[in-house]
């Protein structure tokens, strides 16, 4: 009888913590009280109507795309020049064409070459491998060997900003265009607009 | 390399046909069914080996409509290609029709799918 009522208690102690393990919940990777999380980078930002992600994505995708279509531009090397930021508020401009690069390089139709901001890290690493004379001559690379872009790429960034007491209306436009470097010859120009309202 | 852009060609002949038969159903991924904005009409064409695609939106109601949309691309094996799109936002004034226009960004892309979201829509709370 003893003996029974101890393999009862087991039996019930074996059972509840089965059950108690049953229904936890499994432990998610996360370090923090759960205040801050990971949001959608490709959503729609509109917390503001100062100029967001969601306006640098969407110029840089449709430039892309717009001069994506360009046939006389394939296989060709281009740099990037400077987008003149003629609006009232701060905006990387650099990052703009950045984007742009990146997403022409991965469609594999152009190539790009160093381009002003990156010539001071070019030359420095041209001269290092070159005149240092830490580096097997045989094995690093020539200085006079750096090829010449095809077409730069330029532009601005304007805006009109109006508003009154109710109303604040923000109107970006990004005017880019591709020059032939040797002719100076305009071969592609877009713009791109975008209108951003808020009420107060 | 001649077989490849035969193939592709093939495909988006398939693909043309396969959009006018059914209605591109089977190339929208609508986030709940869209209460008044309806996709009426979609063109595929092939230029400077890139899909080109025009999409026209059409509102019935009588108030402005909002819709978020964006394309994703996929390869001859049904991958992703080009990157994730960054989401759009559209406004479709009332009883109006909206064209959307798009380009792949990769010669690679040979099918789409196009997500459209509005916040006017009806989600069956069983599915």
């Amino acid at each position: 009888m003893i003996s029974i009522g101890k393999t009862s208690r087991m039996a019930l102690c074996v059972a509840t913590f089965s059950m108690l393990a049953g229904c936890a919940q499994t432990g998610s990777p996360l370090i923090g009280n759960g205040n801050v999380s990971y949001g959608d980078s490709k959503g729609v930002e509109l917390v503001s109507n100062e100029f967001g992600s969601t306006d640098l994505q969407r110029l840089a995708e449709n430039m892309t795309r717009s001069l994506v279509q360009v046939p006389s531009i394939r296989g060709k090397r281009l740099t990037l020049a400077d987008v003149q930021n003629k609006t009232s508020e701060y905006i990387d401009t650099a990052e703009i064409t950045k984007s742009i690069r990146v997403q022409l390089m991965k469609a594999g139709t152009v190539r790009f070459v160093a381009d002003v901001s990156h010539m001071e890290g070019q030359t420095q690493e041209l001269m290092r491998q070159n005149q240092s004379g830490l580096y097997d001559k045989s094995k690093s690379k020539k200085i006079g060997k750096m090829v010449g872009a095809d077409f730069r790429l330029t532009g601005g960034i304007s805006s009109i900003v109006k508003k009154n007491s109710d109303i604040k209306d923000v109107y970006y436009k990004l005017s880019l265009e591709l020059v032939d470097n040797e002719t100076g010859e305009l071969v592609w120009a877009d713009e791109q607009e975008i209108r951003k309202t808020s009420r107060r | 390399m001649k077989m490849r852009k035969i193939l592709s060609g093939l495909a988006l002949v398939a693909l043309s046909c396969a959009a006018q038969a059914d209605g591109l159903e089977s190339k929208l991924e609508e986030l709940g069914k869209m209460d008044h904005v309806k996709v009426e009409a979609a063109r595929v064409v092939k230029r400077n080996e890139l899909i080109n695609i025009q999409v026209e939106l059409a509102n019935d109601s009588t108030r402005p409509q909002v819709v978020f949309y964006r394309f994703k691309w996929l390869d001859a094996s049904g991958f992703m290609v080009g990157g994730e799109e960054t989401w759009k936002q559209v406004l479709i004034y009332g009883k109006a029709r909206q064209t959307i226009q798009t380009v792949a960004p990769v010669p690679q892309a040979v099918d789409f799918r196009l997500q459209l979201q509005s916040p006017e829509n009806t989600v069956n709370p069983s599915n």
